[in-house]
Formats: structure tokens, sequence, C-alpha cells
């Protein structure tokens, strides 16, 4: 009898052993022959992609999902002996610490010739789409005509006091900070950070939350990126490569993605930081074993169908001429003029605008 | 003592587990010269930090008690029909994971709330201290609720019936006979309940509070400063570590368990009149309302909105992999935490102690640092288990050997030494004396402690993002996904896959104590 007791409490912790023993006999490097990705990007909106990728070419691609620092840090940490052929990320100030620590190689003229806009002077990565800072607002609080022409001029709202959202800890905002710095100088940047301060600001940690309250009327408005303002108006549930090969399905597709929210977006005259392109790249990394397939991917990547599948299923902008895009979105040379330009390689700088921030109290 | 092995293993992979990621954090943080660490130590706002993170943890405990004790209370020594349904909302918060709380909360209240749709009810969105309150408090009130549940049950019923026969009125035995009792239940749940405020970065994130944990998580997920980063974590370990030694100071060295012969009488149960019942049901409802209701309804009411897209065989494959994560990294950390605990109370001495503390060190090690030290280590040591499922339930397992040690403590001090020894005078060697006689006594907090471990790791997070194999997605890493980019309706079958899993293991839970003891 009380033997038996005593096997029913074991019983669990045994199983588990035992299974933990066949993990630890089956646990081997499969990732030998396969392309390896570092993936700063959500799996959402990547996977359709990557089996399209699989089908095509024949190649098995294995990812790590993760934020770009996380893997960032994962990729210094392994040096040498790191598994990972390809990193995509979110933000060019990640690819540009890539490049600092030696992780990248140079891509060759064929693929860098193919996006229209933001290709790095390093050519060691290579864009694949952009998105765009903007300043969302809440229409039935905010009319359209009372918002600056210059994001440098947000600090004289003063009507907005305690209204305003955004994200200081995130890492588009502090791309739009860098180029602040880059474009107005330190000072200025100072400035700005110190009068939007003065207008109690509400800060969130991420743009998903800030669009949600946002919409909730906690804020009026929101210093944000554009997709994150079409995803709340334009949802696209899970959109298949085989729904934009046809223009009636795509016409189809466009017309199911509505959703009513009174929430709109404001561009700033062309050429200002508050227009700032947030551009994410890929690049193929030193240390991986797969450099031909690396190439394949990144090539894929460009092709007007997977370009398109970002268009439609995560609303961002492609970058290579002529791919299609719904209507919701602005033509690509309208979006590209409204980005200030210099080179982006100097997006990389980002301890400088991390200093700004910390004296500020803001990180 | 002969057979070292069994305790000197688990004690080798536990200190290994724990102090390779310390070593880690001292060596990325020795990259700053003096000056620079002065300069990135004392800053105003660390203390503006220290301060929040305080009050936060304070505010929790002290709402998780309010909130834990009256339900333990009236689960084990009231007559209330329906206690069983009861300690079912004492558990089932365990289900949800803490962002998916804040969330649900936030997304019930404000002017476009799904309160102020479908009740017309306004509740003011939660934020900043009350919000982040709210949150946590309602998702970690079950590990105190377990750990003092436990101990209730455990009692002998003998101690209380010799005070009242003294005279002293019923709420007056409750205060100085039945709380002191609970002491070694309630620091266990307590430190975890302030280790997991501690770590928290979910809930505060969302609501806006800013913690340690939370500029930490910043550092870690958003910027590139290794060096800092390993700084702050170094500081807030140093806070644990204040904290553990007030509480192995607290607990000092008090017996309770039985001493003399006979044996524990059972307790007896308190009649509620009409107003107690009453007041009972209205707490347990409120306390539903909000713990479950609110995040299931949220769930649900995604499930349903996004009922036309949902990926099945994806979501199979993620259960799977949770599953085959959590169970095993459940059943090692059992076998990690019995020695570690059984040598501590019943041979306490300053290395067992030690040792006990060092494991609450490893849990308090902020995750994603944690998970850095892993990965070093493991691709110079033992590169062959780089991403692979090995190593992350090896991580796992010695991350949450804290979560086991509470329970499997408690009830390890209820079964008095007299027992074993009467076992050895009877020629019982002392493995047999331990399997027969000491573990069926301790079979209930055994079962706790893995539920509350595979719990956890099927919520876990950071680890699981850096330390999984290749293409290993997970329930939560899933739903994590999903919910940052505001995709709820995609979102929701994970979460509710999540509960599901979990609210299965509480049943199993439930039945087991049934079984037991009485």
């Amino acid at each position: 009898m009380r033997q038996r007791s005593w096997t029913k409490a074991v019983f669990p912790g045994t199983l588990a052993v035992l299974s933990a023993a066949v993990v630890l006999l089956s646990g081997s490097m499969a990732w030998a022959q396969s392309l390896v990705l570092y993936c700063g990007r959500s799996k959402t909106l990547i996977e359709p992609l990557l089996e399209r990728f699989e089908q095509e070419t024949g190649i098995d691609v294995q990812v790590r999902f993760g934020s770009d620092a996380e893997l960032l840090a994962t990729l210094n940490e392994e040096g040498s002996r790191s598994p990972a052929d390809v990193a995509w990320f979110n933000t060019t100030g990640a690819l540009g610490a890539a490049d600092s620590a030696g992780l990248l190689t140079q891509l060759p003229q064929d693929l860098l010739q193919r996006p229209a806009a933001f290709v790095p002077s390093s050519g060691r990565w290579v864009p694949i789409t952009t998105r765009f800072r903007v300043l969302a607002y809440n229409a039935q609080r905010v009319s359209q005509a009372d918002l600056p022409e210059s994001v440098m001029d947000l600090p004289k709202l003063k009507q907005l006091k305690g209204r305003i959202g955004w994200t200081p800890s995130y890492p588009s905002f502090q791309d739009f900070v860098t180029a602040v710095r880059i474009l107005h100088g330190k000072e200025a940047a100072k400035a700005w950070l110190e009068g939007v301060k003065a207008l109690e600001p509400v800060a969130y940690s991420s743009n998903t939350p800030m669009i949600q309250a946002l919409k909730a009327g906690e804020i009026d408005v929101a210093l944000t990126n554009h997709y994150y303002v079409l995803r709340l108006l334009h949802p696209s549930g899970k959109v298949k490569l085989e729904d934009l090969e046809q223009a009636e399905s795509r016409k189809a597709l466009e017309a199911a993605q509505q959703a009513d929210a009174p929430v709109k977006m404001h561009h700033f005259a062309p050429g200002d930081a508050g227009n700032l392109a947030l551009v994410t790249g890929a690049a193929i990394l030193r240390h991986g074993d797969q450099p031909e397939a690396a190439r394949r991917l990144l090539s894929f990547l460009l092709s007007p169908e997977a370009q398109r599948f970002a268009a439609w299923s995560v609303h961002e902008y492609p970058v290579v001429h002529g791919t299609e895009t719904p209507s919701y979105l602005l033509p690509m040379e309208r979006v590209i003029m409204l980005s200030p330009a210099f080179d982006f390689e100097q997006l990389r700088h980002l301890d400088q605008t991390l200093e700004l921030l910390r004296e500020a109290g803001l990180f | 003592m002969r057979a070292w092995w069994w305790l000197g293993l688990p004690a080798l992979l536990v200190l290994t587990g724990v102090l390779a990621p310390l070593v880690y954090l001292v060596m990325r943080a020795s990259e700053a010269d003096l000056a620079q660490a002065r300069e990135l130590l004392f800053r105003a706002r660390h203390l503006h930090l220290l301060i929040n993170t305080a009050l936060l943890s304070v505010g929790v405990l002290a709402v998780g008690t309010l909130i834990a004790l009256p339900l333990a209370w009236l689960t084990t020594r009231s007559d209330l029909p329906g206690r069983g349904l009861l300690t079912l909302v004492g558990v089932l918060p365990l289900a949800v994971p803490g962002y998916v709380m804040a969330y649900a909360l936030l997304a019930a209240c404000g002017q476009q709330g799904t309160l102020a749709q479908l009740a017309g009810v306004h509740l003011p969105r939660p934020r900043g201290y009350w919000g982040a309150l709210a949150a946590l408090s309602l998702c970690t009130f079950p590990y105190l609720f377990l750990n003092l549940r436990g101990a209730l049950r455990g009692m002998d019923g003998g101690v209380e019936e010799s005070a009242r026969s003294l005279g002293l009125p019923p709420w007056r035995v409750f205060c100085r006979v039945t709380l002191p009792q609970l002491r070694p239940a309630f620091q266990a749940g307590g430190l975890l309940v302030g280790l997991h405020v501690l770590g928290d970065f979910g809930v505060v994130s969302l609501m806006r509070y800013d913690t340690f944990s939370y500029a930490l998580y910043l550092l870690y997920r958003n910027s590139y400063d290794r060096v800092y980063a390993a700084w702050l974590a170094l500081l807030m370990l140093l806070i644990t570590g204040v904290l553990l030694l007030a509480e192995a100071h607290l607990l000092g060295r008090r017996l309770f368990h039985r001493t003399g012969t006979g044996t524990a009488r059972p307790v007896g149960m308190v009649r509620l009149g009409w107003g107690g019942r009453v007041g009972a049901y209205t707490f347990a409802a409120v306390l539903a309302l909000a713990s479950v209701i609110v995040p299931m309804g949220a769930i649900i009411h995604w499930m349903i909105v996004g009922r036309a897209a949902h990926d099945w065989g994806d979501l199979a494959r993620a259960l799977g992999s949770s599953l085959s994560a959590s169970a095993p990294a459940a059943g090692l950390t059992i076998l990690l935490t019995l020695p570690l605990v059984y040598l501590s109370v019943r041979r306490p001495s300053r290395a067992t102690r030690a040792l006990e503390r060092i494991a609450y060190l490893g849990y308090a090690t902020p995750p994603l640092a944690f998970a850095l030290g892993v990965i070093f280590f493991s691709l110079r040591a033992v590169p062959a288990l780089y991403q692979t499922l090995t190593l992350l339930v090896l991580a796992y397992a010695v991350h949450f050997v804290a979560e086991a040690i509470g329970p499997i403590r408690s009830s390890l001090y209820q079964v008095s030494p007299r027992l074993e020894e009467t076992a050895r005078s009877l020629r019982c060697g002392p493995a047999a004396t331990f399997l027969r006689v000491t573990l069926p006594l301790i079979r209930g907090g055994l079962l706790t402690a893995l539920a509350l471990v595979f719990l956890s790791a099927m919520k876990e997070l950071p680890m699981t993002i850096m330390l999984a194999p290749l293409d290993f997605q997970t329930l939560a890493t899933n739903l994590w996904d999903k919910t940052n980019e505001a995709l709820f309706a995609q979102a929701a079958p994970y979460a509710l896959a999540i509960t599901l899993v979990s609210s299965l293991l509480v049943a199993v839970l439930f039945w087991s104590q049934r079984q037991g003891v009485h």
C-alpha cells in the first residue's frame, strides 16, 4: 500500500526524467545543413514569406526570433561560434551596430542595386522595407489644421499639455531623435526633448499600447510609426502570398481590410525629421557557413512577390520600384520625398542619443 | 551520509547554473573603467527606481495577503458550500500570464473599453502605480494562497483545540496560534511574490510604472549597451540579495512540526453564519470577476473576433513545444530541489542554507542576463548542447528551483523527524525511510511544486526566446509575438491554450490533494 502511494508521487518525476533523457540524446546540431536566420522582425509578419522561399528553393530555413538588441547581444556573445547565416533587423541602428562589431560581410552589387533608396554607403546590408515616422491623432478631438508643419514645433502646442503620447525607450523613437541630432544639432535635439517634456507627455513602452490608448481617448496625439495607424484602420488578418497574385483578389483583400477608429495620420512637411524613414534591412553574417543560400534569401526578400506581401500584410513600404501597393499607402516616390535625406549609416551613432535621453531622465 | 552524490549532483548543477551567469555579468560589468562605473551606478534615477520598486513590492505583498489569507482560510477552515470552486478561483489566475492580465485590464477600461461597450461601465484606464499594483496582485496572489492553504490544511488541530480549551476566544486563537504557524508558508509565498515583482517587466511596462526591472528590460531589449545593463543587473541582484538575507534571518531556527507522541488531530471546521456566507461569496465573486472573468472574457472576445483566421496546426505545434520543454523542466526541478530542501530542513547547516539562498539568487537573476550568461558559457564549455532543448530545460530547471522550495519546505516542516527515526529503529535503511515514510507524507507539497514550476516554465519568455532551439515556438512566444504586434485576435488561441493546459494541471493538483493527507 505504502509502496503504491510512493509510486504515484514519483511517477510524474520519473516520466520527466525519461523525457529529459530522450531530449538529451536527440539534441544535435540540426542547423549544420540549414540556412539560419536571426530575425528581429515578428514571426507573424515573415512566416508566409519564408514558407514560400523554402518551397521555391528547397532550402531549409531555421529561425530565431527576438528583438534586434537581444539578437545582437546573442551574436556578440556567440562570436565566431555563431550558427547564424543571415540577420534581418528592424532598425538601421541595429544593422549599423552589427557592422561596427565586424559581424557583416560585403554584399554583391547586383543586390545593392535593386532598392530605389536607402542603400548604405558601406554596402554591408541591404534595405528590405521601410516605415515612416508620423504624428497620429484622434480626429474627434484634434483638427489637422492645428497640427504643425515641422515636428520641431511640437513643443509650441501648449493646448496639447498632458495629451501627447511618445515612446522614449523605443528604438524607432531613438532613431528619430538621432535624426534630429544629425539634422539640427545636439542642442536643438536637447531643447526639443525638454520642450516636449514640459508638455507632460505620456510615455509608453511601445507603440501598440500607445495606439490603443490613442483610440481609447487617453491621449490626443502620438509620435509613432505609420504602420501602427494603418494596422488599426486596415487590420490585415492572415494574408497569403497567393491572395496577392491577381489584381481582383488584391482588390477584394483591400476591401476587407476596413475598421473603424477615430485615428488619423499627419505627415509633416517634406524633408522634416518627423517624417524619418525607418529602414528594415538584412545582412549576411561573416561567421555563417551558407553564403550562397543567404544571398538567395536576400534576393528573394527583394523580389516583387515578397515586396508586395510586405505592403499588404503589414502595411510597410516596399523599397523596389514598380511594386503594387494598396491604395491606403502613399505612392512610394512621394514617401521617399517626405523623409529627410542623409546617409542613414549615421543612425548607428546611438550612444550620443542615449546619453541625451538619459540626461533628460527619459531612459 | 554515504550517498553524497544525491546531494552533490543537484548542488553542483544549481551552483554552476546560478554562478556562471553571475560571473558573466561581472565580466561584462568590468569592461567599464572605474570612473565610468561610478557614473553609471550613482544616478538620481536609480534612487527613484529603487523607491518605486520597493513601493510596488510592499503594495503587492499587502494586497496579495489580503486576498490570499481569507481565501485560504475559507477553503480550508469553513463549511462554506462550494469551497472547491473558491480554491479554483485562488489558483486559476496562475494560468494567466501577467502581460495578458495587464492587456485585459487595459482593454476592459477606458471610454472605448469593453466594459463601457458591453455594460456602460466607465472605469478609468489603469496605469502607473495603481495599475501595476492591481495587475500584479491579481496574478501573483496564488503563490501566497497555495502556500497558506497547504499550511492551514497540514496543521495539527490539537494545538488550536488546546488553546481554545484554555479559554482563548476563536479570533485570538487565530492570531496567537494559527497565524504564527503560518509564518514559513507566508514567507515562502511572500518571497516568491516579491521576487516576481522585482523581476516583472510585462506588467510594469504596459502600466508604465518605472521599476528596476523595467529599466533593465528596456536596456537589454532596446539598446546595445551591454556594460550598463550588466551594472544595473548586478545592482538589482544586490537588492535581491539583501532581501534574501533578511528573509533567512526572519525564519531563524523554529520548529513547526509536532514533537509530542500521538497522532495529529484534524482541524475543526468553522460554521459560517448567513452573513458570513454572503460576505464570503461577495468576496469570491469580486475576486473571480477581476482575476479570472475579465482576462478570460477578453481572450474569448478576441477569439470570436478572429475566428476565421486561426491557424490550428501552428497552435498544435506550439502546444507540443511548450509541453516538451515545461514537463521535463518541472520534473528536473523537483529532483534538484528535493535533496536541497531535505538537507536544509533535517540537517540545517551554514552550507545547506547558503545553497538554498543561492537557488533564490538564480531566480532573481534577470532572465535576459541569465540567458546571455548561459549562451556565453555553453558555447565555450558544451557547444554540442547549444540551441538544444536540453539546454533550455536545464536553464529552466536551475532558474525555477526557488519556486519549488516553498511548497516542499512547508510540507517537510510538518513531517516530524520522530516518524523517520521510528522507521530507522525498525531497521528501515535511510533510503527506504525516505522513500516509504517521508516521500508519501510530502506528496502534496511535491505536486504543488511540480505544478507551479510547470506553469511558470510554460509562461516563461525571455529565456525561451534566447535559448530555445531554432524554429522552436512555444505558446508563450507566439502569444507575445502577436500581442506585441497588436494582433489580439490571432493571439487569443495561444492565450486560451495556455489557460486551458494550466487549468487542467490545476485540476490534477486538486484531485491529488483530495486523495492525500486525510
